[in-house]
């Protein structure tokens, strides 16, 4: 179903082309468009002037021509159901705190910097070739983060400074010339990068000598460049190339990734299995093997990590616009007053209800494979619906959070290089296990008030649910036709990493299972916070993943949903987060995202139908865990 | 012809450790026929320059004194003087690189621009032209007589059945091919030769020149032949000493540019004389 109405806001720099990547797709499946540009481009109205005059659609296409200042007020138009943002990564960041609560979905497309891994065993001449088109030629995005094995670093830097020799800048339009201008602001930021790596220790060439006054940035190519320094982890402007060397593959796989931003990279070499082994490795949305910068409208383009979240191109660039059939109409729940400062900060405390010896020891938090005691060494009792004491569960604390995340970072490499298979044996485990368990969990339920038929159908629809993620699991990868292109491109589907899950407080066991099994079956390792009311059920699977999952690959914590979630939330190595809670808890999660960008998934406050296969297993959920990588492979010899 | 070359010692690492990925050769050539082109006043001076790089070549089987000497005249006034003299090019001595001919013609060659006065060198292609699958004797002896007739340069087609055998040799100048194969000189093969040039240079400092030859017809070609040595290997290999294209049928299309650049109006091919 499509969404409705898109906002689109662009930076100062876009190019054309990449607004029309972004309004065509909405426009295909039905949506209509809004388009915010900088006053200093005029193209894009007149292209809203040729939209304007299709005779029975005339609002198609709307294009307002303003400062940035009015993204805000644009995405908090009344009838917006999606405001999609390419520019800066600060200024995504900033765009993603204001509009924490007022608008259903916000795509961020940021930073414009790519990486070229060049290793020994690749043809030079040609790469010098690539990186000319990443980061010298007018339809280059931005800078280039350049990584050069040691082996051949004195040969590519002198190609490379010969290369730049022969550049020319001037006027864009003049077919003679390289590259052309791109405006005073984006002129100072190259300069005070240039001045900055100066005054750290970097070598700087700069092909040609341009008067310190003309709008021409030069070619420049910056080296020696400490690791530590400031300068390597602010992001490359364009035109600037920072070469830094590497000794292993591996090495290169720890200094690419090394940094928050994820967008392209493309790698250089002519051993193909040294070539897909980094290319599968590097954290980020599209890959080149012995190419830069290819494009194609039936192949997917984004990025990970902080280079935000939102694809366009093939299929997941359609999925941007649509959403789920059945999803109900979005009401603003924008909360003005929460204070963003204080939500979850403190722990509430909970008097003990009698004495603390209760009908069972409490249950400790399930981190890294066992029970264990949670920091702040207190319990909270869990009430029955009829009000009596029920158990204790572990009262967990941000320190838990962490030891949480920790181990699960720490389970997450041998995970997701288990085969498909393997993983459908773990699943389908655990469902034969649940099954085992079937009247415990029942008689859990019941006491919270559950019918024993609900109860039932509950439990054997959490089973079913297991075995059925664990039939889908398979490798989900597949290989794209382009056009144009000898040589297959592959749409890879790779694990986010560490995915926190806040549960909902209706149906305890199914919604716990149903937001579990999607994330394990695409190679996930989670943290979960069950739900708040009746967390045992939950508890009692985690007994059985004791024994069957491999330790650290499920962690479970129990305490006060609002301080947890703030954990969690500002969290900047968890690599997704969804959050079934409330209104407020949507709100505060979507704003503390942006300290790290990671995507995610609020309910707003609205119960989900978890029995429903739609809404409790469809392919939503599929979508969501896990990432997309485009990897390209032109062929020929 | 700029000095022989002192040569090296054969060092076939240097082979081994080449890597060449073709389709990113590919994108080159295509990108080096779109971007830069060269238009108006310029584009004449560079086609004047290519044409001081002509080896203005005759290879038929039917060639006889008469055809020679109509060739090597043109050679010598490869345009015609009045569109020179419209340039103000006329006194710049423009004629081609060299004449290129068949070893038993060279004498018919050497006589003709004698009588016209004029001094550039005789090529003459040898060693069994074009297939050189002739004994070593025979190949050796036609390079003397060729040279003893007047021929100052030779084409040396290399045995192929050495070169599969990994069986080198060095030479002045490399070719691209015969110019009687099935596929000549394309773009990417270009590329990874001239690449191979600046490679050779920059081990040894030796200059080694660069022949295209076959299927260059057109002058917007021969323009982004020149261009693509401008790009890969720079100014110097822009001259007669270091860069040779092999044509024939080239020098009438240039002609009719510059027929076009001077008079704004397309010429037919009888308005300008023949080679």
């Amino acid at each position: 179903m499509r969404t409705g109405v898109i906002g689109l806001i662009l930076s100062p720099t876009f190019p054309f082309l990449d607004m029309m990547w972004r309004i065509c797709p909405a426009l295909a499946v039905g949506c209509t468009v809004v388009v915010l540009v900088p006053p200093a481009s005029p193209t894009p109205l007149l292209l809203a002037q040729l939209a304007g005059e299709l005779g029975p659609f005339p609002g198609i296409l709307n294009v307002i021509s303003g400062p940035a200042s009015l993204g805000p007020v644009l995405a908090a138009q009344p009838g917006v159901q999606k405001v999609a943002f390419c520019g800066a990564i600060e200024e995504g960041r900033a765009l993603r705190r204001t509009l924490a609560g007022w608008v259903p979905e916000l795509g961020l497309a940021l930073g414009a910097e790519s990486l070229l891994l060049l290793t020994e065993v690749a043809d030079v001449d040609s790469a010098v070739e690539g990186i000319v088109d990443a980061a010298w030629s007018d339809r280059s995005p931005g800078g280039l983060r350049l990584l050069i094995q040691e082996a051949v670093w004195d040969e590519t830097m002198r190609r490379l400074q010969e290369r730049m020799g022969r550049l020319r800048c001037g006027h864009g339009l003049d077919g003679a010339v390289d590259m052309g201008a791109r405006g005073a602001a984006a002129r100072d930021l190259a300069q005070r990068y240039v001045s900055e790596a100066q005054s750290q220790g970097a070598q700087v060439f700069q092909a040609g000598s341009e008067p310190s006054d003309s709008p021409f940035f030069p070619p420049t190519l910056v080296s020696d460049l400490p690791p530590a320094s400031p300068c390597t982890q602010a992001e490359v402007p364009w035109p600037l190339v920072v070469a830094s060397p590497f000794r292993t593959a591996k090495e290169a796989l720890a200094v690419a990734n090394g940094t928050p931003r994820g967008g392209s990279a493309s790698v250089w070499s002519e051993r193909l299995g040294q070539a897909l082994e980094l290319a599968y490795g590097l954290q980020v949305g599209t890959v080149w093997i012995n190419a830069h910068g290819l494009r194609d409208p039936a192949v997917p383009m984004g990025g990970c990590k902080e280079s935000g979240s939102s694809w366009h191109g093939g299929q997941d660039g359609l999925y941007e616009y649509l959403r789920p059939s059945g999803t109900p109409a979005w009401i603003p729940y924008l909360s003005k007053t929460l204070n963003y400062d204080a939500f979850g900060l403190a722990l509430p405390s909970t008097l003990p209800a009698g004495p603390e010896t209760g009908p069972a020891p409490p249950y400790g938090l399930f981190v890294g494979g066992r029970f264990q005691a949670p920091g702040a060494r207190s319990s909270r009792p869990i009430r029955d619906s009829q009000g009596s004491l029920q158990g204790y569960v572990a009262e967990g604390g941000a320190k838990d959070i962490r030891g949480a995340v920790e181990a699960a970072h720490q389970a997450a490499p041998g995970w997701m290089s288990q085969s498909p298979a393997a993983r459908a044996a773990l699943l389908w485990a655990l469902a034969a296990a649940l099954q085992r368990r079937e009247p415990n969990l029942v008689s859990r339920l019941e006491r919270h008030g559950v019918e024993l038929k609900v109860a039932k159908a509950e439990v054997e629809l959490s089973v079913k649910r297991l075995r059925a993620w664990g039939a889908r699991v398979q490798a989900q990868g597949c290989a794209l036709q382009v056009a144009e292109l000898r040589g297959p491109v592959l749409r890879l589907r790779e694990p986010l990493g560490v995915l926190a899950i806040v549960c909902p407080d209706e149906w305890p066991l199914l919604a716990f299972v149903s937001l579990l099994a999607p994330a394990l079956a695409h190679g996930n390792t989670v943290v979960l916070v069950p739900s708040g009311a009746c967390p045992i059920p939950a508890l009692e699977v985690c007994q059985e993943m004791a024994t069957l999952l491999p330790a650290g690959l499920v962690n479970v914590v129990t305490g006060d949903r609002d301080h947890l979630t703030r954990c969690l939330a500002l969290h900047q190595d968890i690599q997704a987060l969804w959050y079934f809670g409330s209104a407020q808890g949507s709100q505060f999660v979507e704003w503390a995202s942006a300290g790290n960008l990671k995507p995610v998934w609020v309910n707003r406050g609205c119960p989900r139908a978890w029995d429903q296969e739609a809404e409790g297993a469809g392919p939503e959920l599929g979508r969501r865990a896990a990432r997309t990588k485009a990897l390209w492979l032109p062929m020929g010899d | 012809m700029s000095a022989h070359q002192q040569g090296t010692e054969l060092d076939l690492s240097w082979i081994s450790k080449i890597q060449v990925n073709k389709p990113a050769v590919l994108r080159r050539a295509e990108q080096i026929q779109a971007r830069r082109p060269v238009k108006k006043e310029w584009q004449a001076a560079w086609l004047l320059k290519a044409v001081t790089c002509i080896d203005l070549t005759t290879l038929s089987g039917d060639d006889t004194a008469s055809n020679i000497q109509r060739l090597c005249y043109k050679a010598k006034y490869p345009i015609r003087e009045d569109l020179l003299k419209a340039l103000n090019m006329h006194d710049k001595g423009i004629t081609t690189a060299a004449v290129c001919v068949y070893p038993a013609r060279v004498c018919d060659a050497v006589r003709a621009l004698k009588a016209a006065g004029c001094d550039i060198p005789v090529a003459s292609v040898a060693t069994g032209f074009p297939a050189a699958q002739t004994h070593l004797k025979t190949r050796l002896e036609e390079i003397r007589l060729a040279v003893e007739d007047g021929a100052t340069e030779i084409d040396v087609v290399i045995n192929r059945t050495l070169v599969l055998t990994g069986q080198w040799k060095g030479s002045d100048f490399i070719k691209t091919s015969t110019g009687k194969e099935t596929v000549n000189a394309t773009f990417p093969v270009a590329i990874v030769m001239l690449r191979a040039i600046r490679d050779f240079f920059w081990k040894t400092g030796n200059k080694v020149g660069f022949k295209p030859a076959g299927g260059i017809r057109s002058a917007k070609d021969s323009l982004v032949w020149l261009s693509l040595i401008k790009e890969e290997l720079g100014d110097e290999w822009m001259k007669p000493e270091l860069f040779r294209i092999g044509a024939s049928t080239l020098l009438a299309d240039i002609e009719r540019q510059i027929y076009h650049h001077v008079t704004g109006r397309y010429a037919a091919y009888h308005d300008l004389p023949m080679s």
